[in-house]
């Protein structure tokens, strides 16, 4: 206790350097902090949202990224075949296809954006993405207004939109809309095809400017003009709790051995591994220069700080104080100044994790639900390993500087000067 | 033209069916190029057959006889996926993944490249080409786009985390000036006993600051100037890419010499201060 107290006067005694020292830690600290936070934040937000999406099997055509490969054939019939899996619960075909907004509630024409967007192209901010979902399958999306799509087949294309596209068309549930489609497989315009919107709703990987409808598959293939086609993008799957998702995916496997088969799992390391590396080194990077610059804070004001007190130390010891106590009493000042520094980095570096992740989630495309900087008590844990190991690691050489003293001779320099 | 074979290989790299064997070069067996990191990662030679489908299954697919390899552009949006890819010639293309179904499949390719005389007039044509065109997407390929987008949002990122390592690094250079001149308190006591001016003092360590900066902002610079390409060399070998991730321009050369000099000043300028303004015989301990 006498070393902690020890240390404590020497800190109080220079109140500048102990301040300077302590905010130096915190500014470091918070980075750190944060580093931590981005290192897994993506990977846990997107792991999130795909759970939100209430399916845990992908089941595609090939390993290329979703909605970039070919097609399923005879996609209901293998929905079908999986579907009667026992391991499975439900299957949910999807059928992506791209549309624009030729007219809405009763003839208005969609607007268009200035001169500088049109350049962009035509139509640009009428262009939405239509999901073709299955109705009587649970849907992947949230009703906020309305309902969802009827399960029995309806007369005009019943369709759900999300809350952007509600809002800047104005539509709500009972609205007509006319859409055309911009299908690869025609080039030339489509004529347009009218649906009523039934429910506004929220759909998981929509970013911040997405325009996403959803209507029936049987409405996706009118709006291309390939109703006879029976080609999906996708099937979600969602497993039974009992056979869980690894369980369904081997499952589907076995039945369809030439199909690409992931569960969320899957996806979730894969996108660590490839799409999401950069955070993760550029994290590792960051923390790794952080511990280090912390280190040498440390390091150089506890050292300076022994220096000058060599002459206090020495007659400290021929006082009577042992040695174990002095170099204690540094281990200690050092634990102080990282604690209290560290201590403080923690609202620090939540405040700038939320200044970082504004920062880039205002990424182009990104879904709106995902965060860069997502907390878990991994972080805190790792935080206070890093910062302790940077504070002994400091304190090693002044605690040498102090063991190694020699008290006579330091005594008489002392006199002397 | 570089865009529009990348759209159309694009689908190619789904490649599914992809086997290889040595045989004669017969005459009929059309020419691909593999990405140096498709030929690597499956083991393949020039000269090799392969077999490219569209489908899965590699149901329809084709031979073609490996004719050379490249290095694909580097793409920073695609950075870390490996570049598994084959460039064919159009028609083999075409062939390869036309809906037998469409009879306009054929004559459909991804996009169009245009070069035009006046490469100032880019908004005007594709506004024309757009309004002519209906259905169809006309662009200046230097107009700002999503990866525009990306890009800005990164950097500003990578500036908000240099603000904060700016803070940090300026409060432990304060914290070193204010130990550093705490340590001169008796010479300075002396000085100011001699009949230095609180003026000329304040001047000297000025004038050390503006050393002690100017050296550590150089030192930082020479190692960063001597480091990238070590940096450079990893990120390329992680990602197996001939992509530059860090590059010291003149710029940041500037923009690290504008902020360590003002702030090495001021660091000094604050330290020493707290000590002039006491009284002359605190300086002593008298």
């Amino acid at each position: 206790m006498r070393s902690l107290r020890l240390a404590w006067l020497s800190l109080v005694r220079q109140p500048a350097r102990a301040v300077l020292g302590i905010l130096g830690i915190a500014a470091i600290g918070a980075l750190l902090f944060d580093m931590l936070l981005l290192s897994r934040g993506l990977v846990l937000s997107f792991g999130e949202l795909l759970q939100r999406s209430g399916f845990d099997v992908r089941v595609l055509a090939s390993d290329a990224p979703p909605f970039t490969g070919p097609r399923l054939a005879d996609a209901s019939a293998l929905a079908g075949r999986i579907a009667r899996l026992p391991e499975v619960e439900a299957v949910l075909q999807l059928r992506v296809r791209e549309a624009e907004i030729a007219s809405f509630g009763g003839g208005g024409v969609a607007p268009d954006g200035p001169m500088d967007q049109a350049v962009e192209g035509v139509g640009r901010r009428r262009r939405v993405e239509f999901i073709g979902a299955d109705p009587q399958v649970r849907s992947m999306w949230t009703i906020v207004e309305g309902e969802d799509l009827p399960d029995a087949a309806a007369e005009a294309g019943p369709l759900v939109v999300n809350p952007n596209l509600a809002r800047r068309f104005a539509l709500s549930p009972g609205s007509e809309v006319s859409l055309r489609g911009r299908c690869a497989n025609s080039p030339e315009a489509l004529p347009p095809v009218t649906f009523t919107v039934v429910g506004i709703a929220e759909f998981p990987f929509d970013s911040v400017t997405s325009t996403t409808i959803a209507g029936t598959l049987a409405d996706a293939g009118r709006l291309c003009g390939d109703a006879g086609v029976d080609r999906a993008e996708m099937l979600l799957v969602r497993s039974t709790p009992r056979a869980g998702a690894p369980g369904a995916a081997a499952a589907i496997r076995a039945l369809e051995p030439l199909l690409h088969v992931v569960t969320n799992e899957d996806l979730i390391e894969r996108f660590s591994r490839v799409e999401f590396s950069y955070f993760r080194q550029i994290s590792t990077v960051l923390a790794t220069v952080t511990v280090f610059f912390g280190f040498l804070l440390i390091a150089v004001l506890l050292t300076v700080s022994v220096n000058q007190r060599l002459g206090e130390i020495a007659a400290l010891r021929a006082l009577g104080l042992s040695r174990s106590r002095v170099i204690a009493g540094v281990m200690w000042e050092s634990a102080m100044l990282v604690g209290a520094g560290g201590l403080l980095a923690l609202p620090l570096g939540a405040l700038l994790s939320l200044w970082l992740d504004a920062i880039l989630r205002s990424m182009p495309g990104l879904p709106a639900a995902l965060h860069f900087f997502v907390f878990e008590p991994r972080a805190i844990v790792l935080h206070v390993a890093l910062l302790a190991v940077a504070a002994v690691a400091a304190a090693a050489y002044p605690m040498r500087i102090v063991a190694v003293l020699p008290i006579a001779a330091t005594l008489r320099r002392e006199v002397v000067s | 033209m570089n865009h529009l074979r990348r759209s159309l290989l694009g689908a190619v790299t789904l490649l599914a069916a992809a086997s290889a064997f040595n045989s004669p070069k017969p005459d009929d067996v059309p020419g691909v190029l593999i990405s140096r990191q498709l030929l690597e990662s499956r083991g393949l030679r020039i000269g090799d057959r392969v077999r490219l489908a569209r489908e899965a299954t590699g149901e329809g697919a084709r031979t073609f006889r490996i004719e050379g390899t490249y290095e694909p552009t580097p793409d920073p949006m695609r950075f870390a996926q490996p570049r598994l890819e084959a460039r064919l010639h159009l028609p083999d293309l075409l062939a390869l993944t036309a809906d037998p179904s469409d009879p306009a499949a054929g004559e459909s390719v991804t996009s169009i490249n245009v070069a035009l005389k006046d490469p100032s007039d880019a908004a005007r044509f594709a506004l024309d080409a757009a309004a002519r065109l209906p259905g169809t997407v006309a662009r200046p390929t230097r107009a700002p786009d999503e990866r525009t987008g990306t890009f800005v949002v990164l950097e500003r990122f990578h500036l908000a985390i240099a603000v904060v390592t700016i803070v940090g690094s300026a409060v432990f250079l304060l914290a070193l000036m204010v130990m550093l001149i705490d340590e001169r308190r008796g010479t300075v006591g002396t000085l100011r006993l001699i009949g230095f001016t609180r003026g000329r003092i304040l001047m000297q360590v000025l004038a050390e600051g503006a050393v002690i900066a100017v050296a550590g902002a150089v030192f930082g610079i020479l190692f960063a100037l001597a480091s990238q390409d070590a940096f450079n060399r990893i990120f390329q070998w992680r990602y197996d890419t001939t992509l530059i991730f860090l590059r010291v321009t003149p710029r940041v050369i500037w923009q690290s010499l504008l902020l360590a000099l003002p702030l090495g000043i001021a660091a000094s300028l604050v330290a020493s201060w707290t000590l002039l303004r006491r009284q002359l015989l605190t300086l002593v301990r008298r």
